[in-house]
């Protein structure tokens, strides 16, 4: 074990500075002046533009533009937004709690889901109530989720006038700022309206938690379905039957232990696409996260957010995959060799 | 596992039969290759077959409603849009933008794939050790942050987003790709061709391609409806197909904002999108289990 570890830790390094240098170059990749995209200032005059060449050492040469790069990104200055002109970072990590809270719930909505329904639909796979749930998780698995979120809006917000169709809460509730995740914030906050402002927040929540988590839970009853069916080919099954164990402890003790195991590395793999959605999400209900923030830069040609959004989502995709990969062998001795 | 058989009768039929056997009695399967080869023929002839001009204005019949309904034309099915353009001449003109480019995205991404896993899945060591790692990051990078960065470079456009959707799905045909070669080289046929004195192109060409392209048809439709999902994504958020093209994901997002007057202009682009993308989820499906059923048979 301890060898993979060091072997995966090998890897991740090689990775970001992989990483590092992508996201190094598109400074100079993207149109417009070289020493605006670094710095994200708007106007600069002369005296300001000497020092910000010497500051980002561009009379040198590049490796070492790359390794003031690297200091300043481990510095914290990640430069500022051309849109606010406020420092990426400090703005990142104001967004940044939105999309991951959107995205962990719908994650966990598509376990609670899926992996039941892929196990029952694996259990009798030619049954009325099998064909059915493959046939609901290919019509999930080919909606465009923009038109998707666009339809739930249409009758829950518009027609029905249930639900809100944007944002994370309210406007009339304040709920004092702490982690960003705003369900903890409301339940942490000192506010006599707590009650009140947690269902609004999650009535907020429900729509794009919905529509977020339609994709992975479709996957996730395909794969489940898939692997069960295949579990239950293997010989073990049949000797524990034989044995004399009924269906509910072979399921339980050799079936479900070795059919979700791959289910973890699922999720990272999975962990990318689901940023896509998520950012579409967010442009579709007006969530405030990451996501749709990335999406205002490219139309505000914000270059320096650009360049930090790479940065942040990336690493965080790329920590996800690792974690999940370390569990999935964590667990399973087999996929530590190799 | 094989099944008992009453009579010895030798099966000696062509894969390529058998699977079509195998296939045909699907009727889901059927019915979405019917649906992919009708999207595939409209994509290819939508030049000839639109009953309108799809950029023709007509001023008098500004936002028509669908023939279904009391003030709606029977010359005009779904009706035009706010510019006064035929809605049923711009979606079938949007089938070559949508449909017929994710098959151009996924055939090149398949090339490249094919040339670079097969490099990979051929060589041994530091090389293929390297390649696939720089494979990893690939893969950790969300597409539609891939083409916000190509659009930041080289601006917006339904080609540019093409690159970068093929740049997206090219890591998962590496990655497929190279783990099916894998396990192919460790067959027992393959070291028997090895001492037959054959070359690592003998190798591939004879033996390795024809056993992976079952793989590869599977591969390559998951990738087709990624691709369709992904062209009319970008086309909705305006990176992809511009102004007066009837791209799908673009049509959506054009009659946004007349939700209101028409929901149908919302809704029918929509439903294509999703009918197209279903159509190739089906003959996928359809091809995975006939595949299976094969070799077990």
């Amino acid at each position: 074990m301890t060898r993979y570890l060091l072997r995966r830790l090998f890897l991740m390094a090689f990775v970001f500075l992989a990483l590092s240098l992508l996201a190094f170059s598109l400074s100079y990749l993207f149109p417009g002046d070289i020493v605006q995209n670094l710095s994200g200032l708007r106007q600069i005059d002369d005296s300001q533009r000497q020092q910000l060449i010497s500051y980002y050492q561009l009379d040198h040469n590049i490796l070492q533009q790359y390794l003031a790069f690297l200091t300043r990104i481990a510095h914290g200055d990640w430069g500022q937004s051309f849109a606010s002109q406020q420092p990426l970072l400090q703005e990142i990590q104001l967004l940044l709690p939105a999309t991951l809270e959107l995205a962990s719930y719908a994650l966990l909505l598509s376990f609670v889901i899926g992996i039941p329904l892929g196990i029952v639909a694996a259990f009798k796979p030619d049954s009325f109530v099998g064909k059915s749930i493959s046939a609901i998780a290919m019509v999930g698995y080919s909606l465009p989720i923009f038109w998707w979120g666009l339809l739930l809006i249409m009758f829950f917000s518009l027609a029905l006038g249930l639900l809100p169709s944007a944002g994370r809460i309210g406007v009339l509730y304040e709920i004092p700022h702490s982690s960003g995740f705003m369900l903890y914030d409301i339940l942490l906050a000192d506010i006599d309206y707590r009650s009140e402002a947690l269902y609004n927040a999650l009535q907020h929540l429900l729509l794009p938690t919905i529509v977020l988590a339609t994709f992975p839970t479709t996957v996730m009853i395909s794969f489940v379905r898939d692997a069960m069916l295949n579990v239950w080919e293997q010989n073990y099954i049949k000797t524990a039957r034989a044995k004399g164990l009924n269906r509910g402890q072979v399921l339980y003790r050799h079936g479900l232990r070795n059919a979700l195991l791959p289910v973890i590395r699922q999720i990272g793999l999975q962990f990318s696409t689901l940023i896509t959605l998520a950012m579409l999400t967010e442009v579709i209900f007006s969530w405030p996260g990451i996501g749709r923030w990335l999406i205002d830069s490219i139309y505000q040609r914000n270059y320096p957010a650009i360049q930090a959004g790479l940065l942040v989502i990336s690493t965080m995709v790329i920590t996800i995959n690792m974690l999940t990969e370390i569990l999935h062998a964590f667990f399973n001795p087999l996929a530590r060799r190799g | 596992m094989s099944k008992f058989r009453l009579y010895l009768e030798e099966n000696n039929r062509s894969p390529l039969k058998q699977l079509w056997r195998e296939f045909r009695r699907q009727h889901s399967a059927m019915t979405g290759l019917i649906l992919f080869i009708s999207f595939f023929v409209i994509s290819l002839l939508a030049p000839f077959v639109t009953p309108h001009d799809p950029y023709l204005q007509v001023d008098e019949l500004l936002l028509l409603p669908p023939s279904w309904s009391a003030a709606g034309l029977v010359q005009y099915p779904f009706g035009t849009d706010d510019l006064g353009r035929d809605l049923l001449s711009r979606m079938i003109k949007g089938t070559s933008y949508t449909f017929g480019f994710a098959l151009i995205t996924v055939a090149g991404a398949l090339l490249m794939g094919l040339l670079l896993g097969a490099l990979a899945g051929m060589s041994k060591g530091v090389k293929s050790s390297i390649f696939n790692h720089i494979l990893d990051l690939a893969l950790t990078i969300p597409s539609l942050l891939l083409a916000i960065i190509i659009v930041a470079i080289i601006g917006p456009g339904l080609m540019n987003t093409t690159w970068a959707i093929m740049l997206a799905l090219l890591p998962q045909f590496v990655h497929g790709i190279r783990n099916a070669i894998d396990e192919e080289l460790k067959q027992d046929y393959v070291v028997a061709y090895r001492l037959d004195g054959a070359n690592d192109w003998h190798v591939f060409s004879r033996l390795i391609l024809p056993n992976i392209w079952e793989k590869l048809t599977i591969m390559a439709t998951m990738a087709i409806s990624t691709a369709i999902l992904d062209i009319a994504a970008l086309g909705f958020l305006g990176f992809g197909a511009q102004a007066p093209l009837s791209e799908w994901g673009a049509m959506i997002s054009d009659s946004l904002d007349l939700i209101y007057l028409a929901p149908s202009s919302v809704a029918i682009p929509g439903l294509l999108i999703f009918t197209a993308v279903l159509s190739v989820n089906l003959v996928g499906d359809g091809l995975k289990t006939a595949i299976l059923k094969r070799r077990q048979s």
